[in-house]
């Protein structure tokens, strides 16, 4: 047996592990003692998550649309067909009327390849993926306050902090070698303070329990922040020496009294003062967040409040403290930093800049635009008015993961060609005219970068199933047909090229990474890496941290008569984003195999719901039916749904309503009602 | 005692080697810092480790999947083509806990009802153990008789002790006895000094243990702690990974799954490793038999200092390996838990 | 070489009959002639039944080992595999394994009045037990069937009912929890109302229970009520299971292996396990 170290391909933990093959199939895994992450654990996703690799269902072939069915097609003529048709899409109604989405599912080198592909090939700035709908508003919050939009501190630093504040990260499920550090911490004596609507599993080792009300983030920090000030809690050398924005903020929070911050959190007041004296006494306190607070219209101002909250106690640019993002995905992080957005080239360079781009067109040897282009969510109503004309997805199913899927189904009908490179024939692939056959993590080099910002190797264990192409190499090819060659030899020249254009990455290379990861910024060859971010000055422009007052604001769609109850939606442990991979696997389908939606025994008993009867949720948007799970651990009047689930899509129900900044969608609020099914 | 024989250190790969055109050698070795069982066709022994691979040795006997079956169905007509693993290997390097795992997991697939897969592997594999110099970090094999230094009644044919300079290999089965006759130049027989040699690393690796298990205090303890608290205390952070039981050296548990082709034609019946950790584990239709996670670590605890030995003749059920501890994500201790059984009134 | 254990025999199905509402019976034959000769079982015990394509499940053999030369099972298509042989045709072949699992007591429960309770398709394996006691009638002495399920489409074994109640010395009840049409003739209630109906003496009364788990708990409350002696209330536990051979570790209550040392054990026995019931 060939046992290959890899990378995991499901969450930004990036735990390691070795594949381990026997006549070219993936049968056994073996955890790594020796990564700093995983220390030889893995979650069961980790364990036994990789069965759908030999799925007899994999993707084998490009497959042409011939009316309601696909025929199987050669590579040549499915390259030449889509070259043709997106060249004379582009002919006729500009580069602008095609738009490309990538995937956080891909490596590095194939984000960097498609981006490239979408400015240099095509001529558009139309790139996204979905860090749109899970981080978009940490990107542009923290980039505004710290000026980098990533985790500050290293997961392993976690563990050493003595007081951890976790808000809108249900972290046991979602980023479970992320809980190990904070149940390493709690047994060494650290405080950990939890804001959630719901009981989620770490509230058992919870020092105190916020049960906010969803969408009420902004103002229980700001409620925090009021304590924190009027109590003398601020760390003043830190505010004045390394922020700017005090006063503004100080101003705002103070309407933000403990009895107020309860009323519209619906949390005690004492436990507003409790939470912020345990945070700000901390010697060294860090702020955990994940999609409860990205996921909101007021996505980009709870980000900014963490921020507030760091800067104003002085826990940031130390080890074991600062605001941390954890990214969903294996290689959300690494999708954004490879320039897979709309505004930015690798390296969040930004494309309206001149002097930047000017670099990108020296090195690429075309001229590239300049005007930011579409985002996932933005592109949805262009696809509707009919602007855009055609799409290119790589490995994402917004069938399921996007917001209000009717509408996203109407919108991808309006295409006039769409091309989805996908491993399996997902909801979004059935509506392609071409399907390109991708594949799976264990058939390809590469790397992807967690989401404590490490990049890290992918290797290659077995050879790709049936005529299926690494996505790289496919990028790569399409390029060439499209008339703008793209000739590597490996992905590790694609790092190269990589490195030489973003100062971050600058001293990568898949020699160095041969020795475990590094984690960025890493400016040259010789650069250990950075675990912590801002240690002596904030990366913004100027080096100063910014505070920014902010105002509440509640979410768009409550409550009403019609529809009486809160709809948040999220992830449960054993399953993965729309459930294409781990829905294929026994032990995970075993532990869920249907989706559910969680109801407080109150609310279940006013709708007259058993446990495990099937109940229909209905919202402006659409319905779906499925099982109810009666739990005391959410709060009256909150029903919560995780997505993964095809056939009780919960975003049939979520809305598109947008934050104004980032454009991600409010998942973690609508309005729904519930009836016995 | 059988007789003992002296190996020089320098000759341990020319002795493995030799072997190699008849078996596949499996020896533990470093990849990326990272101990494990691999084969010597592609790494290099290593032959002054301490501590032993996460994953133990038990894969070779029940791997982590296994095609039991083929089944091909047309026109009306089935056929059932079993997969019996024939392959001869040596596998060098195993410590006496992994030994004990491998006797345990002889009670329960050799018993009764034969177990044709690992019958067959186990048939023709070759174990040669080695004992411990000093104790790894979270074991506690010597309160449960397993180790640091192997005796009789592990499972080994032959039986490394690294002497500094040289092993001393124990004789333990007529099959590593013709092993070693074949090969008999490299080999000398071993001295009074030798041995005593021996039992003096035994004695000191035995005093360095950190954590010791009062086995008896335990299974006293087990037959009232049936409704203890300390279940649901000691499970509450459980994330349902499963890896506790996938690297324990003597848990057996298995799945079984028929895999379709894409024609539904022919399909392949797999088995899988399995872990009661896991709410699915026990679920049927109408309920689940163990709903929490307190039922699921109790039944683990159990299983391991109670029922197996029960129902299998005082087997051991737990090696003292530690690995249990290692792999968790979720910080559940064995031997914290132990420790609070053992404490009990 | 042994024999692998884990291997299943084909058999041929010889005719499906629809037994209840999402239950049917499937008839079965050996192909192997040596095997079909051979093949010889205990009532209560089951068999691992392999639909290719699909995976195994463990199913009671329903059929009365009195019946020599082929052997019945009656399966709720409840998940992949029941469904998968729900959708097989007269003259498919499908796999089989066992007889696996201790059966009921016969000879020990001879001369003693037998009561029978069973919910809905837990009638399956006591019919095998049912069939094989009125074969050798006047061994035993009065024998009571309780039957019931949640409503009357669901009752299995219609043609079995109607020639147990002929036969002497013998009562059977039926009863249903709701009756939506008026046809209904029978009781209306749980399986437990049909108890004090009847007429039992207790002392010399051997009682199997079989059905859903809650069903079987609650008849067992009743039945000490009533002053049965625990190792006189003989019930089958059904546990998750995949090897039907006490290796996959799926199927334990305590020390126990339900495919083993079960499904069949007395309350006595069940108490002393001690993992709830
Ligand atoms: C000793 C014994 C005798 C049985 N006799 C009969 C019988 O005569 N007739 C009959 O219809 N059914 C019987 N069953 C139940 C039957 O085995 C299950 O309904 C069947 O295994 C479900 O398999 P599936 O693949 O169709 O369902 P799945 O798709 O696997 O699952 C459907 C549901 O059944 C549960 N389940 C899965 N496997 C098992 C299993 N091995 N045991 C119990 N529940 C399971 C699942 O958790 C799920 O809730 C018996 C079970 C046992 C243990
Ligand atoms: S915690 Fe995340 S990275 Fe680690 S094994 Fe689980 S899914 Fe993979
Ligand atoms: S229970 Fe834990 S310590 Fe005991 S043998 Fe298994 S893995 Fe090792
Ligand atoms: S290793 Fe830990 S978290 Fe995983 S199943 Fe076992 S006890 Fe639970
Ligand atoms: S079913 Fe496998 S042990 Fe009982």
């Amino acid at each position: 047996m060939k046992k290959v170290l890899t990378t995991c391909e499901f969450c930004g933990c990036g735990c390691n592990f070795y594949l381990g093959v026997e006549n070219n199939r993936v049968v056994a895994v073996y955890p790594c003692p020796s990564h700093p992450v995983s220390q030889g654990k893995l979650c069961i996703k980790g364990w036994r998550g990789h069965d759908y690799i030999h799925s007899p269902e994999r993707l084998k072939t490009p497959l042409i649309r011939q009316g309601d069915k696909f025929r199987e097609a050669s590579w040549d003529e499915s390259y030449k067909l889509i070259a043709n048709k997106l060249q004379q899409i582009k002919e006729q109604h500009g580069s602008d009327s095609i738009a490309v989405f990538s995937s956080s599912k891909c490596t590095n080198e194939e984000n960097y390849l498609l981006q490239k592909l979408a400015r240099a090939a095509i001529g558009t700035n139309n790139i996204d993926q979905c860090a749109r709908l899970c981080h978009s508003s940490t990107v542009i919050g923290l980039a505004q306050t710290f000026g980098s939009g990533a985790m500050t501190n290293s997961i392993p630093e976690i563990g050493n902090a003595d007081v951890i504040f976790v808000i809108g990260s249900n972290t046991s499920e979602q980023h479970p070698l992320v809980a190990n550090q904070i149940i390493k911490a709690v047994k060494g004596g650290a405080k950990l303070i939890i804001a959630d609507p719901r009981q989620i599993q770490l509230t058992k080792i919870a020092t105190i329990h916020l049960s906010h009300k969803v969408g009420t983030d902004v103002a229980l920090i700001n409620g925090m922040l009021n304590v924190i000030i009027t109590e003398g809690l601020i760390d003043k050398k830190f505010i004045s020496g390394r922020t700017e924005g005090f006063g503004a903020l100080r101003e705002e929070v103070a309407k933000f009294t403990p009895q107020k911050t309860s009323r519209i959190t619906g949390v005690p007041a004492e436990q507003i003062i409790e939470a912020a004296r345990i945070y700000a006494t901390g010697k060294s306190s860090s702020i955990i967040y994940a999609m409860g607070i990205t996921q909101h219209t007021t996505g980009v101002d709870n980000v900014m409040s963490c921020a507030n909250l760091a800067m104003v106690t002085g826990n940031v640019g130390k080890e074991s403290t600062g605001v941390n993002p954890l990214r969903g995905q294996n290689n959300v992080q690494g999708a954004c930093d490879m320039g897979a957005l709309p505004n930015v080239f690798p390296g969040y360079q930004a494309v309206a800049n001149d002097e930047l781009r000017q670099k990108f067109e020296k090195a690429w040897g075309v001229k590239l635009p300049s005007k930011p282009g579409a985002t996932v969510t933005g592109a949805m109503n262009k696809f509707i008015d009919g602007s855009i004309k055609a799409l290119y997805i790589m490995g994402e199913n917004p069938m399921i993961s996007d917001p209000d899927i009717n509408h996203t189904e109407k919108a991808l009908k309006k295409l006039d060609f769409l091309v989805v490179q996908d491993i399996f024939l997902t909801e979004t692939a059935k509506l392609a005219h071409i399907v390109l056959p991708g594949v799976s993590f264990a058939e390809k080099d590469g790397t992807f970068t967690s989401t404590e910002r490490k990049v890290q190797r992918v290797r290659k264990a077995i050879d790709p199933i049936g005529e299926s192409r690494p996505d790289w190499k496919i990028i790569t090819e399409l390029s060439s047909h499209l008339g703008y060659k793209m000739a590597y030899p490996s992905p590790s020249e694609v790092m190269d090229e990589i490195a030489k254009l973003t100062p971050s990455y600058a001293g990568i290379s898949y020699n160095r990474l041969e020795g475990g990861g590094l984690s960025w910024p890493c400016p040259s060859p010789d650069h250990p890496g950075t675990p912590y971010l801002h240690k002596e000055k904030f990366s913004r422009a100027g080096g100063q941290g910014k505070l920014f007052a902010i105002p509440y604001r509640p979410p768009v769609e409550l409550p009403d008569a019609n529809y009486p109850f809160t709809l948040t939606t999220g992830r449960v442990g054993f399953h993965w984003h729309t459930g294409t991979m781990t829905r294929k696997d026994w032990a995970l389908n075993r532990e869920i195999p249907e989706g559910f939606v969680e109801i407080n025994p109150q609310d279940a008993a006013k709708v007259g719901i058993r446990n495990k009867a099937t109940v229909k949720v209905s919202s402006r948007r659409g319905d779906i039916s499925l099982q109810a799970k009666v739990v005391d651990t959410i709060q009256e009047g909150l029903v919560f749904i995780p997505f993964h689930f095809a056939e009780a899509a919960a975003n049939k129900l979520t809305a598109a309503n947008l934050d104004p900044v980032a454009e991600i969608p409010e998942y973690k609020v609508c309005a729904v009602k519930l009836e016995r099914g | 005692m059988s007789e003992m024989k002296i190996l020089d250190k320098t000759k341990l790969v020319e002795f493995l080697e030799k072997l190699m055109p008849d078996f596949e050698v499996t020896v533990p070795s470093y990849n990326n810092g990272n101990l494990s069982f691999s084969s010597m066709a592609h790494a290099r022994p290593e032959i002054d480790f301490a501590g032993r691979p996460l994953v133990p040795p038990k894969e070779y006997f029940f791997p982590q999947q296994e095609e039991m079956f083929t089944f091909a169905t047309k026109e009306g007509k089935a056929t059932i083509k079993a997969h019996i693993n024939k392959d001869k290997r040596v596998i060098w390097g195993i410590r006496p806990c992994d030994l004990y795992g491998i006797k345990t997991l002889d009670s329960v697939f050799l018993s009764r009802y034969v177990d044709s897969y690992y019958h067959a592997r186990r048939e023709n594999t070759i174990l040669m153990g080695l004992n411990c110099n000093e104790p790894c970090e979270a074991g506690f094999c010597s309160s449960m008789g397993t180790g640091p230094f192997a005796t009789n009644s592990n499972a080994f044919d032959l039986l490394f002790t690294n002497l500094g300079n040289q092993f001393l290999v124990e004789i333990g089965s007529k099959a590593g006895e013709e092993l070693i006759e074949r090969r008999a130049n490299l080999f000398a027989t071993a001295s009074d000094e030798e041995k005593n040699k021996s039992n003096e690393i035994e004695k000191q690796c035995k005093q360095a243990f950190l954590y010791s298990v009062d086995q008896d205090r335990v299974k006293a303890a087990l037959t009232k702690a049936w409704d203890d608290p300390l279940w649901a205390e000691e499970s509450k952070n459980c994330i349902l990974c499963g890896g506790c039981n996938f690297i324990c050296p003597t848990c057996y548990c298995f799945n079984i799954e028929d895999i379709a082709d894409e024609h539904e034609q022919n399909s392949t019946r797999v088995r899988y490793w399995d872990s009661c950790q896991l709410g699915g584990y026990t679920q049927m239709a109408a309920e689940n038999t163990r709903k929490t996670q307190a039922e699921r670590l109790r039944q683990r605890i159990y299983d391991k200092f109670s029922y197996v030995p029960a129902r299998h003749n005082g087997a051991i059920g737990c090696t003292g390996c530690g690995r249990c501890t290692e792999v968790c994500p979720s910080e559940i201790n064995i031997t914290h838990i132990l420790g609070i059984l053992g404490r009990q009134k | 070489m042994t024999e692998n254990i884990y291997a299943p025999h084909l058999v041929t199905i010889e005719k499906i009959r629809n037994e209840a509402e999402g239950v049917k019976t499937f008839t079965l034959t050996f192909k192997d002639p040596v095997e079909r000769e051979s093949f010889n079982y205990r009532p209560g015990q089951f068999g691992e039944v392999t639909v290719f394509g699909a995976g195994e499940a463990p199913i009671s053999i329903t059929s009365s080992p009195v019946n020599k030369g082929y052997f019945e099972l009656s399966v709720a298509g409840v998940g992949k595999v029941t469904q998968a042989l729900h959708l097989k045709r007269e003259g498919d072949i499908i796999g089989f394994r066992g007889p696996y699992g201790n059966g009921f007591p016969f000879d020990e429960v001879k001369s003693n009045d037998i009561l029978f309770v069973a919910g809905g398709i837990g009638l399956a394996p006591l019919r095998s037990l049912i069939n094989q006691m009125f074969s050798e009638r006047n061994k035993f002495g009065k024998i009571s069937i309780l039957y019931g399920a949640r409503y009357p489409a669901l009752l299995c074994f219609r043609d079995d009912i109607s020639r147990w109640a002929e036969l002497k010395n013998s009562e059977v009840l039926l009863t249903v929890d709701t009756a939506p049409d008026n046809g209904w003739q029978n009781n209306i209630g749980v399986v437990g109302s049909l108890l004090p109906k009847i007429n039992m003496n207790i002392e010399n009364t051997t009682a199997f229970v079989c059905g859903p788990p809650i069903m079987i708990h609650f008849i067992i409350l009743d039945l000490l009520k009533l002053g049965f002696k625990k190792d006189r209330i003989i019930t089958t536990m059904e546990r998750r299971m995949e090897c039907g051979l006490g290796k996959c570790g799926h199927c334990n209550i305590g020390e126990k292996y339900v495919c083993l040392d079960g499904p069949v054990f007395s309350y006595q026995q069940l108490e002393e396990l001690g993992e709830n019931i």
